[in-house]
């Protein structure tokens, strides 16, 4: 039986992080991956031939830096097709919003009302998430009795929140669980420009823009600096540089290789055995997937009944659908030059409209008006398509994974016509474009990527799901009560989004309790 | 306006509110020279019994009682000033299925009620109703306390959040993430945690809605249900009861022990403006254009209407008055006072059900209560509504003549604005009064025909007659963003303001609304402390 | 005469499609047999049915107990039969001990834990068959049970309201089998199962510590299995007992009950109030090596650390059992509290359970002290009473494991 030091489930960009950072530490490491093709959620692959798209995610936002360095992705082919991209939010009325490193005005060049209101806002969320920004690359402090660095993490936020002045730090713990509706009609009118920045904090999760708590999402979005940006060569090639990095240093990926348990023994960990039979051992196994699926593949019977009840209860309600189209030509926007159109496009009319969005999927149906964010990452990187047409990615926010009458092929050429439809009344002849389209639910990113409920962040970015309480009360520190096996995925903190964060946590987790075990062995 | 001398005191409390005269209370028992000036021609607020019909009295806003604080009883000696609160035992949720859903408070019947649906939720009945006992006994501590301002580097609020470090520290770990998951959980996943029958969630849920403009959904509205939930009476934590004469007799008796510690009251005009000079209070001119002075003035008014409406804006700092404005109350509930000629019947329910005897209801699902707030979120009241429906003449004899009885409909959700741009004050009510009649008759056939008169009230009634701001019963949302330090105002939520000398003791304080008193009687405790009073008379001063 | 007042006719409330659920106590299975003989209709809720307390006289039910056979009526407790290819692994990922060491036809005692290492409840496991068991316990365990098979292939199944039981015990209580015609179970062992027929299964168990047997029928053949063994033990002193005598039994026998000697941590509204099998003094009840069970980590990390509590066996000088009384060290320091006690009639000493707070009872053992309130002929007197440590059981008589078992 082939032995390994650690083995990695699944290559999405937490595995392949972890994996890289686990061989760069010395450590023999095995990556697993069910798919054929690599990247999970971040996977990229041919809509049609000779169009390249992102197959679910389409941009890096928060994809952190340090992470980035540590496996020097840029020596593994990682480059940038175009770096802060600009946000357009779409109005009805043709008077589309420019959003650029916190700055906002609008497309036609007059004066924006809330233009100031908005940047003093926006600089001031910037402020509050700075508080968070460094949380990330830690692990969930223990609150009972905390070790000097859980304290010293505890004191950095206390010593952050305090040299933000009283006033600010005020307002942070206001605004920290509040709801993005208010925090941001509270300072400026509703619109496009409201809408997006709301977009922003509810954007692949279940909640509204009135629910409380989004506030922080938002928060959260903004800790990386907001900052949107496409990697050259499309999603794939980041995916493959991840994969490089790893692999130069050891790391071995096999694909096709769909977990079937991992292997308990004594309460430790000692390997996996894939669905055709094969077993691999190691005393490490980190798991991207979801802490549903992980405890299933891991077996009930290893975990204590309240760690299975609060597993079992982690909301992962998907409701973010994905739309991909290959065209034949770059399609004409009302009133939009070729340069806006390679930033981000919004379609998220006003805070009230997302929150009706949010409305019908609450109860199993499709909203009239969900809300889009539309890339054509061809524009700015025309290497994604061979010849001359353009592929578009839409992500659709609102579709509910657990839809009325389930997610049949009706229920699919509803979703695209309701998005094509909105698109259209912007980019009239759209539909005349199409080369080849594809419509993601959230059952087919569950089928897909194996997250439970086909959320993308593997379980709801909410308070009572976050830090300390992620994924589970009990079971925030990568460490599963299994000796040897751990979260490093989006389950874990700090959660969804192309981050790594979790992948690095876990891996340098792994390897301390490595070094600890080798020298108990010693 | 030409304003006439009336009177010099040390202190005047705007609002004759539960919360108005809690405070007075306290500070006339110090001895203080302590004024009361009430609006409208009655004291009470929105703790109140009226006869609006003759021979019925209506506890025409608050109805029930549980949120008082044991300790103002207590210090105020209520009781020997007449307040006497029923426990009522059980309730129900109809169905349209012609059946019910009931809660006893006789542990062993709602176990086999329960199981009637599911023997599993039984069992986490006994689970959930223990998870809400630990937060009740968390907070419950906290309620009559100030709140300490996390900026400060004052000694008494580091004191204060070392005291909260250390209390939270106790839970332990789990108990620690468990208390941040309830408080920032919706009602509904919460509820989803532990049970497995419709209807037996939609009952419990209601209290994680009532008076808030949340849905069952909404993050948050658990801690709405704890905030309906950590009351008691005499001991029973979680239990609700009738006030004798209704809910006016809190307040009555709150006036009572007032005049007797040498308190004054007067009824009849609101407060115009309240003074203010060089960043300090002195004063307020009445509305009939009476000048009283005071170098103290208390506001049971909400934060919105007193410094909005009553203060100088000259005399606020900007920032301090764009978070006022920013403070959310809004306006999503509404209600229904009936006189009946006799007991409506229930075919639903038993010969001799007890739970007639408690709140009734009829929101059958979780959906059925969110949609309810997704009509209230579009601007119109609930399609179907949830309510909270009582008929205290079961207990109380003293609310309605002999046979005949007096019904309680609280109504959720109804907003205060409607978004058809309709006036409350003309068929609108009627309509809003029609939806909820409709569905009470769907369980009762022969309700309508029983009814001899009716109140309806609707957010803007509310904040007509009441002075609430929006008709929000809570005088402001219990969203965490608005709660305890940040409640109202971060910076303010000590019971002062920017305006030496000026407090505010009404629920848009912490630790927010419901007849509890805590907010008043905290508010006190400061001003007796700015005074220069040493010796805690009391335990709600001596509580922090 | 004509109608009178009284005879006037009252309008008949309209019956209603859901009935109420029944409010208050419910009867029993046997009510119909054990009202009548409840001279002092003596009865104390128990999970929300009438259970005796006393029929006649609490004496003389204990020394029936003691010395002939009697009945006491079990049907109120909890009930739940799992089955189903993973019954044997849900059981033993519930159970402390390992299940799969109790062979089908035999009883275990256990207790089950929390992820803590806290004590839920303890009960009798009953294997009837190699895939079938059920489970006797104080406190509703059906929601817990969901928990605990969650994922597995089992079936749950409340059985409380189905099975009627009636606890057969004393000296004399084979005898009274015997002349009910059941004799062929003189081969059956102490915590022994056997099945009779469909309609009668029978454990040798109890709570005396002397010979005695559970009879376990469908509710519906309760008053025929009551009338039976009635009829049978005429001959033999048999009489109904009610709860206090057979408590007096149960302390003697060594018994913990939870509710009373602990506090189920399910019911602890403080989550570190709860105690560990260690701390009940039931070590002997965890098998670290069966691989995982619910709350093994944390026990082990609780066996490292040792006990914060132990309940101990105490004898107490004089005649006055010390009802909820403190225990001290050395006349001064609180060591903790007595949780069950009497005056044992069998032994003639002052017998209690504790709960000490260590290091009373592990590191700290002697110089103990229990303060007894009492009303002397209408004067008040409170007493220093010296308390040792002792074993449990207090009484435990050899007719309890002979087999085949004796007759008197």
């Amino acid at each position: 039986m082939t032995r390994y030091d650690a083995i990695v489930i699944g290559a999405g960009h937490n595995g392949l992080a972890a994996a890289g950072l686990l061989a760069r530490g010395g450590r023999t490491v095995l990556v697993v991956e069910k798919n054929d093709v690599l990247g999970g959620a971040a996977a990229g692959y041919e809509i049609a031939p000779g169009f390249r798209a992102p197959r679910f995610a389409h941009l890096l936002h928060a994809w952190h830096p340090q992470v980035e360095r540590q496996l020097d992705l840029a020596a593994h082919g990682l480059a940038f097709a175009r770096r802060d991209l600009a946000t357009l939010s779409l109005a009805d009325d043709g008077n589309h919003t420019i959003i650029e490193r916190g700055e906002a005005r609008l497309a036609a060049g007059n004066s924006l009302p809330d233009a100031a209101a908005f940047a003093a806002l926006h600089r001031r969320l910037q402020r509050f998430a700075g508080v968070l920004a460094g949380k990330l690359l830690q692990v969930p402090p223990r609150l009972e009795s905390p070790d000097w660095r859980d304290l010293a993490g505890l004191a950095k936020l206390g010593l952050d929140l305090r040299r933000l002045g009283a006033a600010d730090a005020r307002e942070f713990l206001r605004v920290l669980l509040s709801n993005a509706h208010d925090v941001v009609l509270d300072e400026i009118a509703d619109g496009p420009l409201a809408g997006a920045l709301a977009l922003d904090a509810v954007m692949g999760g279940h909640s509204g823009p009135r629910s409380p708590g989004s506030a922080l999402t938002l928060l959260y979005r903004l800790a990386q600096g907001g900052g949107r940006h496409l990697p050259k060569g499309g999603m794939a090639a980041f995916v493959g540089a991840l994969a490089e990095a790893a692999q130069s240093r050891g790391a071995e990926i096999r694909r096709n290789a769909a977990v079937e348990a991992v292997l308990v023994e004594n309460d430790r960990v000692i390997g996996i055995r894939l669905a055709d039979g094969e077993a691999m051992k190691a005393p490490l196994v980190l798991s991207s997937l979801d802490a549903q699926t992980t405890l299933r593949l891991t077996g009930v019977e290893h975990f204590d009944a309240e760690a299975v009840r609060r597993i079992r209860h982690v909301r992962c309600k998907g409701v973010t659908a994905k739309v991909n189209l290959a065209l034949s030509a770059l399609p004409r926007f009302d009133g939009i030059g070729e340069d806006l159109l390679g930033g981000r496009l919004l379609l998220t009319p006003s805070v009230q409209a997302l929150e009706t969005a949010f409305d019908a999927t609450k109860y199993g149906e499709l909203p009239a008006c969900p809300a889009l964010e539309v890339l054509i990452p061809s524009l700015a990187d025309p290497s994604l398509v061979d010849g001359s047409g353009h592929v578009m990615s839409i992500v659709v926010q609102y579709a509910p994974y657990h839809l009325k009458g389930g997610w049949n092929d009706a229920a699919r050429s509803r979703l695209a016509a309701t998005v094509l439809d909105l698109l259209e009344r912007h980019a009239p002849g759209l539909r005349d474009l199409i080369v080849a389209q594809d419509v993601l639910t959230p059952l087919d990113i569950e089928r897909e990527t194996g997250a439970s409920g086909g959320h993308w962040h593997h379980g709801e970015l909410s308070v009572d799901q976050m830090l300390t309480l992620r994924p589970v009360n009990g079971l925030a520190r990568y460490a599963l009560p299994v000796g040897g096996l751990y979260l490093c995925g989006a389950a874990a903190h700090p959660g969804g989004d192309i981050i790594g964060a979790a992948g690095h946590n876990a891996a340098r987790l792994a390897m301390k309790d490595w070094a600890l075990l080798e020298e108990r062995v010693a | 306006m030409s304003a006439r001398n009336a009177g010099r005191y040390d202190v005047i409390v705007v609002g004759a509110g539960h919360n108005g005269l809690t405070a007075a209370c306290y500070l006339a028992k110090r001895g203080l020279k302590t004024l009361v000036v009430e609006r409208n021609d009655w004291i009470g607020g929105a703790a109140v019994s009226r006869e609006l019909y003759e021979g019925w009295t209506y506890s025409n806003c608050s109805y029930v009682c549980s949120l008082l604080r044991p300790e103002v009883v207590r210090d105020l000696d209520l009781p020997r000033h007449g307040l006497q609160v029923i426990p009522y035992e059980s309730g129900a949720t109809f169905t349209d299925d012609g059946g019910y859903f009931a809660y006893y408070s006789d542990h062993d019947a709602l176990r086999r009620e329960i199981s009637r649906f599911s023997r599993r939720d039984a069992d986490n009945y006994e689970r959930y109703a223990r998870a809400v006992m630990r937060q009740c006994r968390f907070i419950k501590p906290l309620l009559m306390r100030t709140a300490p301002d996390p900026a400060s580097n004052r000694p008494r609020d580091l004191a204060e959040l070392l005291y909260l470090g250390r209390r939270f520290h106790d839970l332990g770990e789990r108990e620690m993430g468990e208390t941040i998951r309830f408080w920032t959980m919706s009602i509904g996943e919460f509820l989803d945690e532990y049970f497995e029958t419709e209807v037996i969630k939609a009952h419990f849920a209601g209290s994680g809605i009532i008076g808030t403009g949340l849905g069952v959904y909404s993050p948050g509205t658990a801690y709405v249900l704890l905030h309906h939930y950590m009351g008691e009476v005499d001991g029973t934590i979680g239990a609700w009861g009738f006030t004798r004469g209704g809910m006016g007799g809190v307040t009555q008796a709150m006036a009572s022990a007032l005049t007797e510690a040498g308190g004054e009251i007067r009824a009849g005009s609101g407060v115009a403006e309240i003074l203010a000079k060089n960043g300090k209070t002195t004063g307020v001119v009445l509305e009939n254009g009476d000048l009283l002075e005071a170098p103290t003035v208390i506001s049971n008014m909400d934060v919105r209407r007193t410094f909005l409406n009553h203060v100088d804006q000259k005399e606020l700092p900007d920032d301090f008055t764009k978070a006022v404005k920013r403070f959310k109350i809004r306006g999503s509930s509404a209600k229904l006072n009936i006189a009946l000629d006799g007991f409506p019947s229930f075919p639903a329910a038993p010969a001799g059900a007890p739970f007639l005897k408690g709140d009734l209801h009829a929101s059958q699902s979780l959906e059925e209560l969110e949609r309810a707030y997704d009509d209230w979120k579009a601007g119109r009241w609930s399609a179907e509504p949830y309510f909270d429906m009582l008929i205290p003449t079961c207990i109380d004899p003293t609310m309605a003549p002999p046979g005949k009885h007096m019904m309680t409909v609280f109504v959720q959700y109804a907003p205060y604005a409607l978004a058809s741009g309709e006036p409350w004050d003309g068929p609108a009510r009627d309509a809003l009064a029609e939806t909820v009649i409709a569905k009470i008759a769907r369980h009762s056939p022969d309700f309508r025909d029983l009814i001899l008169h009716k109140e309806v009230r609707t957010p803007w009634d509310i904040e007509h007659e009441v002075g609430l701001t929006e008709g929000n019963i809570f005088q402001g949302e219990l969203t965490f963003d608005q709660m305890f330090f940040n409640r109202p105002v971060p910076g303010y939520a000590d019971y002062r303001s920017p305006i030496k000398g000026l407090y505010l003791c009404g629920s848009s304080s912490h630790p927010g609304g419901g007849v509890m008193a805590a907010p008043g009687a905290n508010a006190a405790r400061e001003v007796l402390r700015d005074l220069g009073f040493k010796s805690a008379a009391t335990s709600a001063e001596r509580a922090a | 005469m004509t109608a009178g007042f009284l005879d006037r006719p009252i309008l008949e409330p309209v019956a209603a499609a859901t009935p109420m659920v029944p409010r208050g106590l419910v009867p029993s299975p046997f009510d119909a047999r054990l009202r009548p003989l409840n001279l002092h209709q003596d009865w104390m809720p128990w999970a929300g049915h009438l259970s005796a307390r006393r029929f006649d006289s609490v004496e003389a039910e204990y020394f029936a107990i003691r010395n002939q056979a009697t009945l006491f009526d079990i049907s109120p407790m909890h009930k739940y039969r799992v089955t189903g290819p993973d019954a044997e692994r849900v059981m033993n990922r519930l159970m402390t001990r390992d299940v799969r060491k109790i062979a089908p036809g035999r009883v275990g005692y256990s207790l089950w834990c929390d992820e803590d290492g806290f004590v839920i409840d303890d009960g009798t496991l009953f294997r009837l068959g190699r895939d079938d068991f059920r489970l006797c316990c104080q406190e509703p365990q059906l929601g817990w049970l969901s928990d605990v098979a969650w994922g597995f292939d089992v079936t749950l199944r409340e059985e409380t309201e189905e099975i009627a039981g009636l606890s057969l015990q004393g000296p004399t209580s084979f005898a009274v089998l015997e002349a009910a015609g059941l004799g062929q179970l003189a081969a059956l062992k102490p915590f022994g199962v056997a099945k009779v027929d469909d309609g009668l299964t029978v454990s040798r168990t109890g709570f005396t510590g002397d010979l005695g047997y559970e009879l376990w029928v469908p509710a519906g053949r309760a008053i025929a299995l009551w009338d039976r063994l009635w009829a049978a033990g005429h001959d033999f002193g048999l009489r109904p007992i009610g709860y206090a005598a057979l408590d007096m039994a149960r302390i003697e026998a060594g018994f913990v009950v939870c509710g009373v000697d602990f506090k189920s941590i399910h019911a602890a509204v403080r989550p570190t109030r709860g105690r560990t099998p260690f701390e009940l003094d039931a070590a002997r009840l965890v098998d670290f090596d069966k691989g995982h069970f619910n709350g093994r980590r944390a026990l082990l990390q609780h066996a490292k650390e040792g006990p914060r509590y132990k309940l101990v066996a105490l004898e107490v000088e004089g005649n006055k059992a010390p009802h909820a009384a403190f225990v001290y060290h050395r006349k001064k320091t609180e060591a903790g509290h007595i949780t069950s006690t009497l005056w044992s009639p069998t032994c003639k000493r002052n017998i209690a359970l504790a709960m000490l707070q260590a290091p009373y009872g592990v590191d700290i053992t002697g110089d103990l002290w229990v303060e007894i309130y009492h009303d002397k002929e209408g004067k008040w007197e409170r007493i220093m009473a010296k308390a040792w440590l002792t074993e449990r059981p207090f009484f435990r008589h050899r007719r309890r494991s002979l087999t085949p078992p004796a007759r008197l």
